[in-house]
């Protein structure tokens, strides 16, 4: 995977987390670094996971009000369970990610959550709303961003997609003409 | 071969990489603790100065993508209307909206003069550059920082009220925490200052945006409509500043105190500049450290 784009989509995404809220404050329960975190660890490529997961983590800690490395250890930890799942389970087809798109914004949330108040500076936004909202909001836009992510990084299953689908038309009009 | 033996190596150093950077974000977490117990800032405001350009630039891009939005929104309701009555209607609202946008800038200014040249502590003048970019907290960022004299704990303020406290600085940058954030309170008093009016404290309440007053006795007359001042007695806060309107007042008996909800006066959501108060508050004089019983001759003389 080539390491400029991924520098290119993460910068992107962590601006676009700056900035959106000011547009629309609700748009800031979209966590588009977490969504890039989870796309780099679904490639199995473990290094490539962490180091995106640590910085992503750590651009949004130091504007924060919070503490700086509790998103960086949340971020790293998630993009690694998510890693290891990849290893383990077939995650390529689009709607398992959608589950794991929740789960990372579960988890991430939880531990996050967990070292604030750990470090005595529990956040003040009430936990099980934050954490809801925020499931919904990266789950749902997460999923169309994955599938754009997949066409930048990997043409080549996007072009499958589209081959498969024209197999199981050619497929179906086959088992029409053979039913006359 | 080589390249699966690479991917082998990789798979198996994954966890001592993942322990070395949980570590490092630990104590990066744990200093940053440590500074905020000590109240120095100083790694955290290492880091700000560091990421100040990124967010100057999404704060560009906020604004570029807010006048997108704006943009779909009017297209949207003149999208019903004839081709020509919506080409005029939108070079018109294009002009409304500029006229609009310099007179709220006009007005914003001149508040801001008029704060300038009110007597009471030097200000700073400052322009909001980001909001929290997590959903946890309520803090804004300044594009002014302990080069012009911003320092911890200093008051926040527009002319129509107070906005927070500076939490955190850095050369370039400073962060301040808005009064309506649950870790944010001061001293405060109903009504004009020296008059019969309660006194007690402002707590806020989170993402609602409203202020809570506490511990004023339940047998003070207190109404909506009702303003609310700073009495300076919090030691980070100058006394006089506005804090902001009582919207509703559940009342309270003899033993147990009124609940008291406040909105902001200033506009916390529509916050472009502010001033940082160069406030020092008067030092308290110690108080007295020895025993009321001992006799103070001898304990001077045994030393």
């Amino acid at each position: 995977m080539p390491q400029f784009k991924i520098a290119a989509v993460l910068a992107l995404a962590i601006i676009l987390q700056l900035s959106l809220r000011e547009a629309w404050p609700p748009l800031s329960h979209i966590d588009f670094p977490l969504i890039v975190v989870v796309y780099v660890a679904l490639q199995r490529d473990a290094w490539t996971a962490l180091i995106v997961g640590t910085i992503a983590g750590l651009a949004i800690d130091a504007p924060s009000g919070g503490l700086i490395g509790a998103g960086g250890f949340s971020k790293t930890l998630t993009a690694y369970l998510i890693y290891l799942a990849a290893t383990r389970i077939n995650l390529e087809n689009a709607l398992i990610r959608i589950p794991v798109l929740a789960a990372a914004a579960v988890v991430d949330g939880a531990i996050y959550f967990f070292w604030q108040r750990s470090l005595g500076h529990a956040p003040s936004a009430p936990f099980v709303q934050t954490i809801s909202y925020n499931l919904i909001g990266t789950t749902v836009i997460g999923t169309f961003i994955l599938y754009m992510l997949d066409s930048v990084f990997n043409p080549t299953s996007s072009q499958r997609r589209q081959f498969a689908s024209r197999r199981r038309g050619a497929r179906r009009s086959k088992g029409l003409t053979k039913r006359r | 071969m080589a390249a699966s033996r690479t991917q082998k190596e990789i798979r198996q150093r994954a966890p001592i990489w993942l322990v070395i950077l949980l570590f490092a974000n630990f104590v990066v977490m744990a200093i940053d603790a440590r500074d905020r117990f000590t109240q120095q800032q100083a790694f955290k405001g290492f880091v700000q100065a560091m990421v100040s350009p990124i967010q100057s630039a999404s704060s560009w891009a906020s604004g570029t993508s807010g006048g997108f939005f704006r943009q779909i929104t009017s297209f949207r309701s003149t999208a019903i209307e004839n081709e020509a009555l919506k080409q005029r209607l939108a070079e018109t609202e294009l002009e409304l909206r500029n006229a609009r946008e310099a007179k709220t800038e006009n007005y914003r200014l001149q508040g801001l003069l008029a704060l300038k040249a009110e007597p009471g502590p030097e200000k700073v003048f400052a322009r909001v550059i980001a909001r929290d970019a997590s959903v946890w907290f309520n803090t804004i960022m300044i594009n002014r920082g302990s080069a012009s004299g911003v320092a911890l704990n200093m008051p926040v303020v527009t002319p129509g009220g107070i906005v927070g406290r500076v939490v955190a600085v850095s050369p370039v940058t400073a962060q301040v925490m808005l009064i309506t954030d649950e870790k944010a309170a001061a001293g405060a008093i109903i009504g004009q200052l020296g008059g019969s009016g309660a006194l007690g404290s402002v707590r806020g309440l989170g993402n609602s945006g409203l202020i809570e007053m506490r511990y004023v006795s339940g047998l003070q007359q207190v109404e909506a409509g009702d303003y609310i001042l700073t009495t300076g007695q919090d030691g980070i806060y100058p006394p006089g500043l506005n804090v902001g309107e009582v919207i509703e007042v559940k009342h309270g008996t003899a033993t147990q105190p009124h609940q008291i909800y406040i909105r902001p006066s200033a506009r916390l959501d529509q916050l472009s500049e502010v001033a940082v108060l160069l406030y020092h508050p008067p030092q308290r004089p110690a108080p007295e450290q020895t025993l009321p019983n001992v006799d103070k001759t001898k304990v001077t003389s045994d030393k």
